[in-house]
């Protein structure tokens, strides 16, 4: 991950140069182009962070080392839904939501309450209630 | 064609019986709950694709409209405004962005072996916003004033209540505000898969080109798709609920002008970067070479989405009120990235074996057409030629070479390359190279000559122009070449269904004899969790050292042996 930490450190370098010379050449009156930049400069710096913080934790991995070999690997591997009806659900109810918004406010109550369900259909999909794992 | 006989051995090609019948309904329910990336990722490639065909519809009723002067095809003028305003925006949004995370989604975690994306179901919810999202603009068509009518840059305040009343402007606003989330959602999934999900030995500077693509663009979609939500919610409620964020007392013009193209400029890298990918992954296989110049190759499309953050006001060189110098400066600037793209590609040919399968003649008709459509750009750069020509057809057919030539070639390329891994049969070949020469004359013969029609003065989105203005001819031969790149898809769909019907099962892993990354590496189609077992990772083209181990370099073989004997 250190090469990930190095490129995004690198891009927010670049838009916090971009974003003094820009703020210097407009005379600072162009309140879209300025803050913009200095926002892509923070996000940068920001993901950087945290993939260095994980790096620390983690130490590299084998994914990262030049001489890792696929039995390091082996075992359980992460946890995937092999299907699921809940996402169909829930872009359904956030399309009821935008169409409320667009057209009428019962539309957008509607689009709530069943955005609620799927949410929460969502969220316990996999549990299996408190101390029963 | 010497791949080919290596692909089809009779013997082993015979269609093994399906062992536990699926029902139909069964297949229906399997896509519509599905969370395996490969589902998604052709769910996404089948949508854009629809919309793809929506959209030049709406193209060509726009290009019968101006075959000449007086209105013929279509009753009002208004109508024509709706169909351009819809046909940008679904090129771009509904088109070319959601194709870009299909062969994202598809490819990307085959290649950098991982069984599926970090997030499954919110790659499945990404969809469906997109999905929603697209079909709520659309649905303005339905309703009694039609669809958005402003434009797809939906300048204010021609975009506000007062001057576009109607609901399908309200649709439009909030369907893309949904699937502009569904996009950035998609953005997150595709990031934190190749940083965390890489197989042990997949190294970052051993990722295939379209995989660093895909990172880069990922990147690039978390810069530029906030602003835009931002801008569309501003608007929506100037629209709805009676805001004046967008009123020009307020200077709310240009604001929106500097919100929309803060988001418009990197959203043409976020659809070209990944399709400079798709070719880049190309060229190497038919030229039986190694991509020339790797990192430089990965540092160009870093440089390229970084700068095509601090270029979006040279689409307001006009207004009078943006930083000329700045703007003109970052926008030449692109221009070395993109030629160094270009070098590595011809240097990859360079005394390479090269052979014409159609994955490769698709991959040149991008670089013909792209490479026009990145000179024209520099013309636009400088403010002098922009000013003469800012607004006119020169504009258009310098995006259409633009985008056309990256996201429309580089698709072709990248189905006729990756359809034998998306559905185990290889697209025909002769079908192909009629269709490619069907589009490529067809495209060139529409857009070439409004250059010159930009040049004369033709405005872009009027739907009318007089016999004295002498556009007439050129307008003619525009609309007859459209309609020959319009019929070029008729021979992809016969392609499609001949394939499916007629085409012989592929059984090896990779088809194409040498294909370099990891997605060769398994069957075709690959199973549900993407590979059985996955070979050795040790350098940029693992499936080629894995199918050709005398290829492997000497020095690296050496070291190989040693390792294994010790």
């Amino acid at each position: 991950m250190k090469i990930n930490a190095k490129m995004f450190s690198l891009l927010g370098i670049f838009f916090l140069i971009i974003a003094v010379v820009y703020t210097i050449w407009t005379r600072g009156t162009e309140w879209v182009g300025i803050p913009a930049f200095f926002a892509l400069a923070a996000m940068q710096f920001l993901i950087a962070y945290y993939l260095r913080l994980v790096d620390k934790e983690y130490k590299t991995g084998a994914s990262d080392r030049e001489d890792g070999e696929i039995a390091e690997y082996s075992g359980t591997y992460g946890r995937f839904a092999p299907w699921s009806w809940w996402p169909l659900g829930l872009g359904f109810s956030a399309a009821i939501v935008a169409l409320g918004v667009a057209v009428d406010w019962w539309i957008f109550i509607i689009g709530i309450f069943v955005g609620i369900f799927f949410v929460t259909g969502w969220v316990f999909e996999f549990s299996k209630g408190q101390h029963k794992h | 064609m010497t791949t080919y006989e290596y692909t089809q051995d009779e013997t082993q090609s015979r269609v093994r019986p399906q062992v536990v019948p699926v029902s139909k309904g069964r297949i229906v329910v399997n896509w519509l709950t599905s969370t395996d990336h490969k589902t998604i990722g052709y769910m996404y490639l089948i949508s854009s694709f629809t919309f793809f065909g929506l959209a030049g519809v709406m193209a060509l009723l726009i290009r019968a409209e101006l075959f000449s002067p007086g209105m013929q095809v279509l009753q009002t003028k208004e109508q024509f405004n709706q169909l351009f305003t819809m046909h940008g925006t679904l090129m771009l949004l509904m088109f070319a962005t959601p194709l870009f995370i299909g062969f994202a989604n598809v490819i990307m975690p085959l290649q950098i072996g991982a069984p599926d994306v970090a997030f499954p179901r919110l790659n499945a919810l990404a969809f469906w916003f997109f999905l929603f999202g697209s079909l709520m603009a659309l649905i303005g068509f339905l309703t009694p004033q039609g669809a958005a009518a402003f434009g797809w840059f939906g300048y204010a305040p021609l975009s506000n209540e007062t001057y576009s009343p109607g609901i399908g402007g309200d649709l439009w606003v909030f369907g893309l505000g949904l699937q502009g989330f569904g996009t950035i959602l998609g953005g997150v999934n595709l990031i934190t898969t190749v940083i965390s999900m890489r197989a042990p030995g997949m190294t970052m500077w051993r990722m295939p080109i379209f995989t660093w693509n895909t990172l880069i663009t990922g990147i690039l979609i978390l810069m530029a798709f906030p602003p835009l939500a931002s801008a569309l919610f501003g608007l929506g409620l100037d629209r709805r609920f009676g805001g004046h964020i967008f009123d020009p007392e307020n200077g709310g013009a240009i604001l929106w002008q500097h919100l929309f193209w803060f988001f418009g400029h990197p959203e043409v890298y976020i659809i070209a970067l990944p399709f400079f990918g798709i070719v880049s992954e190309i060229i190497p296989v038919f030229s039986r070479k190694p991509i020339f110049g790797y990192k430089s190759l990965v540092f160009a499309t870093a440089t390229i989405a970084a700068l095509s953050m601090t270029v979006w006001a040279h689409h307001m060189y006009a207004t009078g009120s943006v930083l000329l110098p700045f703007f003109s400066l970052m926008t030449m600037l692109i221009a070395v990235p993109t030629g160094v793209k270009f070098v590595n590609w011809i240097g990859t040919m360079w005394r390479g074996s090269i052979t014409f399968e159609t994955p490769m003649l698709w991959s040149l008709g991008f670089m013909v057409t792209f490479l026009f459509g990145g000179l024209t750009g520099i013309i636009l750069a400088a403010p002098p030629l922009d000013f003469h020509v800012t607004d006119t057809y020169f504009v258009v057919a310098h995006f259409h070479y633009v985008v056309f030539g990256t996201v429309v070639f580089a698709m072709f390329a990248g189905f006729y390359f990756w359809w034998p891994k998306f559905t185990g049969k290889m697209l025909n070949e002769t079908w192909g190279k009629i269709q490619f020469w069907m589009l490529f004359l067809g495209f060139h013969g529409t857009f070439l000559v409004q250059h010159w029609l930009g040049v004369m003065g033709m405005p872009r989105r009027y739907a009318d122009y007089m016999v004295e203005d002498g556009f007439t001819a050129m307008n003619q031969f525009s609309t007859v070449s459209s309609m020959l790149l319009g019929a070029a898809i008729i021979p992809f769909l016969w392609n499609i269904y001949y394939t499916a019907r007629y085409g012989k099962k592929v059984t090896v892993d990779d088809p194409w004899g040498f294909g370099g990354s990891l997605e060769w590496a398994t069957s075709c189609p690959p199973p549900r969790h993407n590979f059985h077992a996955l070979p050795r990772i040790r350098s940029e083209r693992p499936a080629l050292d894995l199918h050709h181990p005398e290829l492997i370099p000497l020095e690296r073989r050496q070291k190989l042996n040693t390792k294994v004997g010790a």
